[in-house]
């Protein structure tokens, strides 16, 4: 049932893996599940109550310090905060002048606090998010999701998709490359000239497919990448999400 | 047109998760019983395509601005609606994992507009009714166009309307819908020419690869309603969104005849609205009953406890920054000893 394969066997071990655990936060498993915790208390701030959306934002920069994250990465992924909510922010802006404060001659509207709450509420819930997946390698995010009962075609869909990505996309950036250097300026780099290009790459994923395919099967694979059954979610597990969440709900009565 | 968390509200997210999920398990299970593990490697190397060909930009025609594949239609065409919708699924969660696109919460709501739609509606109602098993040149292309821009505006109106669930925007329900529309057909019809540019590519050197599967099965009408249901259910729950700003408050007023709620029992309100007093940060802090502060005694925010607040909450910035630093560091010295 459980087949050891070489693309299971050789899920980097090494690639991407934490510089520091995470503190706290027990398992992969409790990890992901008080990220999801956090996530929920965040959003579930009122849309006016900055201080509050402030406070959380010690679960983050807690976890970025003592993890020591790379914190330039976490930053730079922030810089390319959606252009969505950007113009979901600027929408409250103009569009709630009511004013809603008055601090030393300074109006201020409720369009500006909430506006103000959107992108601090996205900034916060993306570097959580970045702390937590930067400090635990993606085979082991798996696992966890697995032991959340996540359906096994997921599982071993993500685990081949994060195996293959590098790959293809080191073949798509030569093309574009040659592309490129075979081009004047825009000639050459329409839309009509590009889909070839495309359905060639898609022409070349379908053949090392059956190539993979062909490799797994004559290693006795069955459908299931992982090789040993799900973990289940210990007391512990249970113990340390409780106590993050009677901490999220005390910031939540605090603030 | 990736949904973000802090444009929802946890009803809304938590609600698009359940949805997102039962999908991903039904799908799952219909892939379980087709049996045919060869299709196992091409859904995660064609996931991985996905990736890669978004690193292929091409110059839209007329604009001198750039552009890239979505995929969505075109995995649909490839894999089949089930395959699709766990391949589409599974790109998603890696860009929300490590690429912060849309968030972990959004990620319900993402699964459904860039998933749900180009796999269960716009491929087995649009593409495959047009353009048939054995497209000629003309059907794939009306095919590929059509489906394309429908599944984009579909996936558009379904963020207006988790948007405006959420109640997190002040945009009216038709200003907002205008913005959307009008972007997302532009998208749609550039995602139809491409995906048709690589599928007529695709025809002419294996055409082998756009006959479908005997044994491949297709969602059944159901599915189609249960998403008319959804669209319905939304544009109805919309128009009461931008009337009455927050819906929970609407209900209130009109199940209570006031906006706000105040409990009948009000003892544990009472104990709770104590311990809250009690344990509130800096509750006698000066600004928080300044009338001075205040330019509108109808404000849904205070000055005094906002200001206070945000002493407390810097206080607690810090002091997570510090006992984190000092974990991170004696971390440090056990590693190197």
């Amino acid at each position: 049932m459980y087949a050891r394969l070489p693309s299971a066997a050789s899920l980097p071990e090494g690639r991407g893996a934490p510089p520091r655990p995470l503190p706290f936060l027990g398992s992969d498993r409790s990890a992901l599940l008080v990220t999801v915790l956090f996530l929920f208390s965040l959003l579930s701030i009122p849309k006016f109550n900055m201080a509050e959306v402030l406070a959380f934002g010690a679960f983050p920069l807690f976890l970025m310090s003592a993890a020591q994250a790379d914190v330039k990465m976490i930053v730079k992924r922030l810089l390319l905060i959606s252009p969505f909510v950007l113009f979901m922010a600027a929408g409250n802006l103009l569009l709630d002048r009511n004013p809603v404060l008055l601090i030393s001659g300074l109006r201020i509207s409720g369009g500006m606090i909430s506006g103000t709450v959107i992108v601090a509420k996205t900034i916060i819930s993306v570097a959580a998010l970045l702390s937590v997946t930067q400090s635990i390698p993606f085979y082991r995010i798996c696992r966890a999701l697995e032991a959340l009962h996540l359906p096994d075609v997921l599982v071993t869909q993500l685990l081949l998709l994060d195996r293959y990505r590098s790959v293809l996309q080191e073949e798509a950036q030569s093309m574009q490359k040659a592309r490129d250097i075979r081009s004047f300026g825009r000639k050459g780099k329409g839309l009509f000239r590009t889909a070839p290009l495309i359905g060639s790459l898609l022409l070349r994923t379908i053949t090392r497919a059956e190539r993979i395919y062909r490799s797994m099967s004559a290693r006795g694979f069955q459908g299931r990448l992982v090789n040993r059954p799900a973990e289940k979610i210990s007391r512990s597990d249970w113990r340390t999400i409780g106590l993050w969440a009677l901490l999220f709900l005390a910031l939540r009565l605090i603030f | 047109m990736h949904m973000a968390d802090a444009l929802l509200s946890p009803v809304v997210g938590g609600g698009f998760w359940v949805v997102s999920g039962a999908l991903i398990g039904y799908s799952a299970k219909k892939i379980s019983e087709e049996r045919d593990n060869s299709k196992t490697a091409l859904m995660g190397v064609l996931g991985a395509f996905v990736f890669a060909a978004q690193m292929i930009n091409f110059t839209l025609p007329g604009t001198g601005s750039s552009g890239h594949l979505g995929g969505g239609l075109l995995l649909a065409v490839l894999l089949g609606p089930y395959r699709a919708f766990i391949t589409l699924a599974s790109v998603l969660i890696i860009q929300c994992l490590f690429f912060a696109d849309g968030g972990l919460l959004a990620l319900g709501c993402n699964v459904f507009n860039l998933a749900f739609f180009p796999s269960f509606i716009a491929f087995p109602f649009l593409y495959r009714v047009i353009a048939g098993n054995a497209p000629t040149p003309g059907k794939l292309a009306v095919g590929s166009l059509t489906a394309a821009t429908a599944a984009l505006l579909m996936g558009a109106l379904s963020v207006v309307l988790e948007t405006l669930f959420s109640g997190i925007t002040e945009l009216p329900f038709g200003t907002f819908l205008l913005f959307m529309l009008p972007v997302h057909l532009a998208i749609g019809v550039v995602e139809g020419l491409v995906t048709w540019g690589v599928l007529a590519f695709v025809a002419r050197t294996e055409p082998g690869l756009l006959v479908p599967a005997k044994a491949a099965v297709h969602p059944r009408f159901t599915f189609a309603l249960f998403a008319i249901l959804a669209l319905f259910v939304g544009g109805v729950g919309s128009w009461f969104a931008s009337s009455q700003p927050d819906g929970l408050e609407w209900s209130i007023a009109k199940v209570s005849g006031s906006k706000e709620f105040s409990p009948a029992g009000g003892a544990v309100h009472e104990a709770l609205e104590a311990f809250q007093q009690k344990v509130a940060f800096l509750p006698d802090y000066g600004f928080k009953s300044a009338p001075e502060f205040l330019a509108n005694p109808e404000s849904p925010v205070d000055a005094g406890s906002s200001l206070s607040g945000i002493v407390g909450s810097l206080s607690v910035l810090a002091a997570a920054g510090t006992v984190g630093l000092l974990l991170g560091r004696k971390q440090k010295g056990e590693k190197q000893r």
